[in-house]
């Protein structure tokens, strides 16, 4: 077999692989299902000045991330992120950073180096955080297309690994199961 | 032949020896070198580095912060501590399990109660507040598998030296086998 046709094989391999693992493999390392809960507000100005509400967003999963360049988990983590924004394509869930009680020069610097893509929310007081409860910065949160909160990451992942990218598959198609009574 | 694990696992095996080794040798010497404590088993992993005011200072004056909590925070002793449940089981960090003593006497923490009434007396902005307070370590985390936490412990300036002993209750409903650590010689930088 030459490396051309191994490397086909292994494409197509790849694209089976991606829903079936959302269906039947367990929770990627680090992504806690929790008792569903309604999201709470995320009414915010981004890096440009341009409001966003998470309200407006409903009908597909959001992936909810609180973040501040002073934290070094945060700092490993966002390139990671970056490369999930690229790795995710077209698909249907909306990637959200949110950055916590820093000025816009602090948030672009930082991003800028490692996330060029990714246009933070400002929580410029921090207070939006604090109403989320994250147990640490960074915090992920994965809201489903109601409007609720389903799954938490717990510190920084590595989200570009095949088992987070076929778990965030799963949940866009309906395969990744949902807590029994949440739907 | 050994696998590259099983060279990682050796290597740690004689870093913690080492590192044992060193504790012995800073606890009989007449000269205080204070330790940065570290403790990885097959349940947790700890590691506690004592920060100067200076670089305290230093940290929260790039984030902003005014002259006046400077002040403050410079009056005081960090310790920075991160935790990784590396355990299959729920880990408890509750921070009034741990002990903490100098000099044979109880020492008290400095919590967020007494921080924001420094915060209130100096007129500190929220977003300040904000990142100090995700700075500290939480008082009470049930570490999931897998799950990292982390952040500063803060203590009187008067402090010195610091002993710790920290107890963690395991499972989710806390009634498992405690795990018991200790940390001794941890010094406040000046």
């Amino acid at each position: 077999m030459n490396t051309k046709s191994a490397s086909v094989i292994v494409c197509v391999l790849w694209l089976l692989v991606i829903p079936l693992a959302g269906r039947t493999a367990d929770l990627p390392p680090g992504v806690m299902r929790i008792a569903a809960t309604p999201a709470p507000a995320l009414r915010l100005d981004n890096l440009d000045g341009k409001p966003y509400d998470l309200a407006d967003t409903h009908g597909h999963w959001r992936f909810v991330h609180f973040w501040a360049s002073w934290c070094a988990p945060c700092r490993r983590e966002m390139p990671s992120i970056q490369q999930l924004v690229t790795l995710l394509g077209d698909t249907d869930i909306e990637i959200i950073v949110v950055n916590t009680a820093e000025s816009e020069d602090e948030a672009f610097s930082f991003l800028a180096a490692v996330a060029p893509d990714l246009v933070p929310l400002m929580d410029k007081d921090g207070l939006v955080t604090e109403a989320w409860q994250p147990r640490g910065l960074p915090a992920t949160y994965l809201v489903d297309p109601q409007g609720r909160i389903q799954y938490q990451a717990l510190g920084g992942r590595a989200w570009e690994r095949p088992a987070y990218l076929a778990f965030l598959h799963g949940l866009v198609q309906g395969l990744t199961t949902t807590p029994a009574g949440n739907r | 032949m050994r696998t590259a694990a099983q060279h990682v696992t050796l290597a740690r095996q004689l870093a913690v020896l080492l590192a044992g080794s060193l504790s012995w040798l800073s606890a009989t010497a007449d000269d205080r070198t204070f330790q940065r404590p570290y403790i990885e088993n097959d349940d947790l992993l700890v590691r506690l580095i004592p920060r100067s005011p200076d670089q305290m200072a230093a940290f929260y004056e790039a984030r902003g912060f005014p002259q006046a909590a400077l002040d403050r925070i410079r009056q005081t002793c960090f310790v920075t501590v991160h935790i990784e449940n590396r355990s299959t089981d729920v880990i408890w960090l509750e921070l009034d399990q741990w002990r903490f003593t100098g000099d044979g006497k109880p020492l008290p923490r400095l919590d967020a109660a007494y921080w924001q009434a420094q915060w209130d007396d100096i007129g500190l902005r929220q977003a300040s507040r904000s990142t100090f307070g995700w700075t500290q370590l939480p008082p009470v985390r049930d570490l999931q598998p897998d799950e990292p936490v982390g952040g500063n412990l803060v203590f009187p300036a008067a402090t010195k030296v610091l002993n710790i002993e920290a107890t963690f209750h395991t499972g989710a409903d806390r009634h498992g086998k405690p795990i018991r650590l200790g940390f001794g010689n941890i010094g406040c930088s000046k």
